[in-house]
């Protein structure tokens, strides 16, 4: 199944919101650079303090090239971010101080109108953003409404321009805000629904294997069951050895499939599985315990080697086996128990460069159990008692 | 039949709906050498076994689904008055086992196996002593539920490599101990199972029996920890 954040709606979602926080900077930045540099220096002999008015310019930039790296780098607002917006409130006090009492509500005060775009910046990622956002412009606003008291421009000029800047900014501000963060949760709402079509699809696709896997076994089952059924029901003697032999098998077989409840058996057991049917093609009668524990997921390359020598062994197998997995998060252990010929004479019928000496059981005829460390981890022990061999095939070593 | 050595056969009833099973079970107690068993009832429903003769047999071998149905709930009733049940079944997965361990039976035989362990099974049961079948093994090793008891490593090691090889002696000489010890560790296992669960008279005379044989102190009896209350290793066994 893919990864989640690999979905194409989701991957365009991200880039809406990120285009959101983008526009919110280059709105910022637009601002300060075309309105608020050509007006501190068309103004500059007007000013009655102009080095406070560079200084707080500068001062507005910094603050917003500081918010602007942490809103486009990071997923959190910067730390202590209302220092920051003291800051910017300190740019609109300067440039009240920066201006003659006349001017303090004209166009040459750029403070106050331009610090409400740091403030979007600012605090985009705060939880209340929208809150702070106008915390902020309120405390602005009455900044501003004290500095013009204190200059004296009470006039209902002055006042008129105030009202109007001041509706005319927070709109802008609290709107681009407000349309900004409604892109954003829009965008995560088309990610969220994405994400929830994906987990459908693939629990769909799922279900689609283990229902393939059921009539897999079921038409195993059935396979198992009818040929016998059919040349019993024919008539064959119940007492022919060789009948009883394939009822026999059939039957282990059926205990088996049913014993197989897993939908997705993991590599361990499908290899397994593959062997035990490949005996029971030869007519041996396979005793498959279902495992105990749930096999872990395995290191690249442990699963065949824990089922090589059990797999040997039940080649081997003249006409019965039994094959058990005991499994825990950190340990694996398959054996079977068969009656098998020595190995040593098995060799020369089997592929001989599939045993290598080196796992091969230097003493497996007599009753002394002998390990040996095949590649993987894995340890293969071996037991000969009478006719029947024992091969314990463990993971990790120890 | 609380000798220490059985007075006479064991007097087996089996309450079995497939008359070919009760043929089969009658086969097996003949191949005995020593004809220890001897089958006094049979019949295909609890009922009918209880109104006969085999009312007062030493053990009932009970299959676990008659005429269709399972009879698991019924395993505790029949226990309950203090009748040794071994349970014999093809539906031998561990909640199944556990289950009817927990109702007191005194031992459970897969069908696939009982031709090798069922006269002992029966023999150990008739005595109150300890049988723990390959597919019990299995069923203990595979027991994750809180409340089972607290096998020591060796005792787990015991029963694994029971569960997956052919015999005791290989279990024995793959653990570097005696074939007895091997016999003690398995059983210590199975004697702590009867410490859990409803109590039964089954149960309280297996860990009778465990006492007197020296299987383990009666101090044992009470400490039972559960492995969520204390990880730690119990204190060593000692091999015999």
């Amino acid at each position: 199944m893919a990864s989640v954040t690999d979905d194409p709606a989701i991957i365009v979602a991200r880039r809406y919101a990120r285009g959101a926080t983008v526009a919110a900077v280059v709105v910022a930045a637009g601002w300060h650079l075309g309105h608020d540099l050509p007006v501190t220096l068309t103004a500059w002999d007007a000013y009655r303090l102009p080095w406070l008015a560079a200084a707080a310019w500068l001062g507005h930039l910094l603050v917003g090239v500081a918010a602007a790296i942490a809103l486009l780098r990071s997923e959190r607002p910067l730390r202590g971010v209302w220092a920051y917006g003291a800051a910017a409130l300190a740019v609109v006090v300067a440039m009240l101080a920066a201006c003659p009492p006349d001017r303090v509500i004209g166009p040459a005060n750029w403070g106050w109108g331009a610090v409400g775009w740091l403030a979007v910046i600012l605090f985009w990622h705060r939880r209340h953003h929208l809150r702070e956002l106008c915390l902020f412009l309120a405390a602005d606003a009455a900044i501003v409404l004290a500095g013009m008291l204190a200059a004296g421009a009470t006039d209902r000029v002055s006042l008129a321009r105030y009202l109007m800047v001041l509706v005319g900014s927070l709109t802008l501000q609290i709107g681009g805000s407000v349309g900004g963060h409604a892109l954003d949760t829009a965008a995560r709402w088309a990610a969220d629904a994405s994400a929830r079509r994906a987990e459908t699809e693939a629990a769909r696709r799922s279900s689609e294997l283990v229902h393939e896997d059921r009539l897999r076994r079921y038409e195993a089952v059935r396979q198992a069951a009818a040929d016998l059924l059919a040349e019993i029901a024919a008539g064959a003697d119940p007492a022919d050895e060789r009948l009883r032999r394939d009822c026999a098998v059939g039957a282990a077989r059926l205990r088996r499939l049913m014993a197989e409840t897993d939908d997705e058996p993991g590599p361990l057991l499908r290899v397994l599985r593959a062997h035990v049917v490949d005996a029971e093609r030869r007519r041996v009668l396979v005793t498959m315990e279902p495992p105990v524990g749930t096999v872990p997921d395995l290191p690249s390359g442990v699963a065949e080697a824990l089922a090589e020598a059990p797999a040997r062994a039940l080649r081997a197998a003249r006409s019965e086996a039994r094959v058990t997995v005991y499994a825990t998060p950190g340990e694996v252990i398959v054996s079977v128990v068969a009656d098998a010929e020595d190995e040593e004479q098995d060799a020369g019928r089997e592929d001989r460069e599939a045993v290598p000496a080196a796992r091969r059981d230097a003493n497996g005829t007599n009753g002394d159990g002998d390990a040996s460390w095949p590649g993987g981890g894995v340890v293969v022990t071996k037991e000969r008692e009478g006719r029947s061999l024992w091969i314990q095939s463990s993971w990790p070593a120890r | 039949m609380d000798s220490e050595q059985l007075a006479g056969p064991v007097r087996l009833a089996v309450i079995e709906d497939h008359p070919v099973t009760v043929d089969g079970i009658r086969l097996w107690l003949s191949q005995d050498p020593g004809r220890r068993v001897e089958l006094v009832a049979s019949g295909p429903t609890i009922e009918s076994v209880l109104a006969g003769p085999g009312a007062d047999a030493d053990v009932f071998l009970l299959d676990l689904e008659l005429n269709g149905v399972m009879v698991v709930d019924r395993v505790a009733d029949l226990c309950a008055d203090g009748r040794r049940v071994i349970v014999f079944s093809g539906h031998r997965d561990p909640d199944t086992v556990l289950a009817v361990l927990d109702a007191g039976a005194a031992a459970f035989i897969a069908k696939h196996e009982s031709a090798d362990h069922c006269v002992e099974t029966i023999v150990a049961v008739a005595t109150d002593r300890p049988y723990v079948t390959p597919t019990m093994a299995h069923a203990l090793i595979a027991d994750a539920r809180p409340q089972r008891p607290q096998l020591s490593e060796r005792e787990h090691r015991a029963l694994l490599l029971w569960f997956q090889s052919m015999s005791k002696a290989s279990v024995a000489r793959r653990m570097g101990i005696s074939e007895a010890t091997v016999r003690q560790y398995i059983d210590r296992a199975r004697v702590k199972y009867a410490k859990i669960g409803r109590p039964a008279p089954s149960k309280a005379a297996l860990l009778a029996r465990a006492i007197e044989d020296g299987l383990i102190r009666p101090d044992e009896v009470r400490t039972y920890r559960s492995f969520a209350a204390d990880p730690a290793e119990p204190p060593a066994d000692s091999p015999s």
